[in-house]
């Protein structure tokens, strides 16, 4: 294991996240199973009482889980250097078979984070706590995907060593790999771009028919969903060549450096920030009849449809920037 | 109405010092009405009536302010009934030292965002209502004890609360000043307001305001009825 500052920092919030997630699901089982707002009784009224600290709690953990994968990459990326044959987070992943699925599992409890978080706001708004069992039924959902993540990124951690010899991105992001990378960025580069701003349109025009209407919150999450996947797919087999440049560089990391002015971050929170309202609006919509929350969760809805949009128009528009104003051309 | 049912408060649960403020209580409070809590000291008045007023929350059982479930409520749910529904006079005045009489009385309105002119219009009416006029620039610790208690008095009228909760009110009072503040509370009642007390004085509870009086012993009623 490398004792760098940020990998320590990563190790250990991630236990502690980890612990807080156990211990709150342990009481989110026992609400699933004895939870009765009708009941006066002791047990209850402890809940009561409870739910208000541990998902305060909960709710900062996972503010810090979102953040924790943007300090996953950037520290796989800023520590490339002590592995021969690394040039970005790319090779620092490689190190061992445990980098990718931690990055992975990272993507995909970022997302579940974010919904939790929206979950808990809106249950927030209600006098009567009326998404409790929902909330704590994801956490139950998320507990073991965290206690995975978790151990995987202990392992990934533990095994990295500076003697090792890895892979740079040029390798492993070329055509001629092998592997789900290549069938990415295999993905024809024009008709690519044409399904990206069209996915982009249609999610947009979802988007605002739902801000303005206040209906198809389920077309409007699926979009999102459909968007996230190929934002990401998009990136990797033709954003990325624009931004470097180059007709076969397709590395989904080098353009979080500094050559590149670090525009994978907005790009990537852009990403994830329109996937994660546009989902969280969407499957509120599921609540709108509950008495307690017919007030508040419109206006819940429109914040995140609104945050969603312009997460899509921002993606949509540094991809307009690189691929419609700069010289390079794959025509 | 306000509605108590079964009602406990337990403090230091499951230590050895263990202790059941309040068991079992359930009684029934009438809006626009004036009900007296008696008992001797320790028989559980303050802390129910700290329940029954939101400012604490019981270990097992309901409340309910009119149809309206309370004791559930989230915390920021809470606050904002407090706030509007009750006013409290509690037993040493808890005014802030240092803070001058009129802004003692707004302290409470502070976080509704009511204008600044308009709180302090109305906190002035109040303090001319109680005779408190001239003293309004005065800092508390300069007050009587019979002042004090009018500026408590003005303090938990200013959000324009339903319900006044007064918790052992005439304690620190001469007679003089117990009946003065009798005579107060018989104005509120007049005015519509429903008026809790909590006292083991007789010159409470055996006043012609009391339309209810209950009583408690142990942290469990021994008698409860409306007066004729």
């Amino acid at each position: 294991m490398i004792l760098h500052p940020s990998i320590l920092a990563l190790f250990i919030s991630s236990l502690l996240i980890s612990l807080m997630v156990l211990y709150s699901t342990a009481y989110g089982i026992q609400i699933l199973r004895r939870w009765d707002i009708a009941s006066g009784s002791e047990l209850q009224l402890g809940l009561e009482r409870r739910t208000y600290l541990v998902s305060t709690i909960v709710a900062y953990f996972l503010a810090f889980q979102l953040v924790s994968l943007f300090m996953f990459i950037y520290t796989a990326d800023s520590i490339c250097h002590l592995f021969v044959g690394a040039m970005c987070a790319v090779g620092t992943l490689t190190v061992n078979q445990f980098g990718y699925p931690t990055l992975v599992l990272k993507i995909i409890t970022f997302l579940l984070a974010g919904l939790w978080l929206i979950l808990n706001h809106a249950d927030n708004q209600g006098f009567d706590y009326p998404l409790i069992r929902t909330k704590y039924r994801l956490l139950v959902v998320m507990a073991p995907i965290i206690l995975a993540e978790t151990t995987l990124q202990g392992i990934y951690f533990l095994g990295l060593r500076p003697d090792i010899i890895t892979s740079c991105c040029g390798s492993l992001f070329s055509p001629a790999s092998r592997g789900i990378a290549t069938e990415v960025i295999n993905a024809p580069p024009l008709p690519m771009l044409t399904v990206f701003y069209l996915s982009t349109s249609v999610t947009f025009a979802s988007g605002l028919w739902f801000y303005l209407r206040g209906r198809g919150g389920a077309l409007f999450a699926a979009l999102s969903v459909v968007q996230f996947v190929v934002a990401l797919t998009a990136v990797i087999s033709v954003i990325s060549l624009y931004v470097y440049q180059m007709p076969s560089h397709h590395c989904p990391f080098c353009i979080l450096q500094c050559e590149y002015y670090y525009v994978g971050y907005p790009i990537y929170i852009a990403i994830l920030t329109a996937a994660t309202t546009g989902m969280g609006a969407g499957w509120l919509s599921h609540y709108r009849g509950i008495a307690s929350l017919r007030e508040a969760l419109p206006g819940l809805q429109r914040n995140l449809t609104l945050t969603a949009l312009v997460s899509l128009a921002l993606m949509a528009a540094i991809s307009a920037a690189y691929t419609l104003l700069t010289s390079f051309t794959l025509r | 109405m306000i509605t108590a049912h079964d009602i406990t408060k337990t403090f230091n649960a499951g230590k050895p010092n263990e202790f059941s403020a309040v068991r079992g209580v359930s009684l029934t409070i009438d809006f626009h009405r004036a009900t007296v809590l008696k008992g001797p000291s320790g028989s559980g008045k303050t802390t129910l009536l700290s329940i029954v007023g939101c400012m604490a929350r019981p270990t097992a059982g309901r409340i309910f302010l009119g149809n309206r479930e309370i004791t559930s409520l989230p915390e920021r749910f809470l606050t904002e009934i407090r706030r509007r529904t009750f006013g409290f006079i509690f037993q040493q005045f808890n005014l802030i030292r240092g803070l001058t009489v009129l802004e003692n009385v707004m302290a409470p309105a502070y976080p509704t965002g009511e204008k600044f002119p308009v709180l302090r219009k109305r906190a002035q009416e109040y303090l001319d209502l109680f005779d408190l006029g001239s003293k309004a620039a005065s800092k508390i610790e300069w007050l009587s004890g019979g002042e004090a208690q009018r500026v408590a008095i003005a303090r938990a009228l200013i959000n324009n609360p339903s319900i006044i909760i007064a918790d052992e009110p005439t304690a620190h009072l001469d007679s003089k000043l117990s009946h003065e503040f009798m005579a107060i509370m018989r104005r509120l009642k007049a005015d519509g307001k429903t008026i809790v007390l909590a006292s083991h004085d007789p010159i409470v509870y055996d006043s012609d305001l009391a339309d209810s009086v209950i009583e408690m012993r142990d942290g469990q009623l021994t008698s409860t009825g409306s007066l004729p």
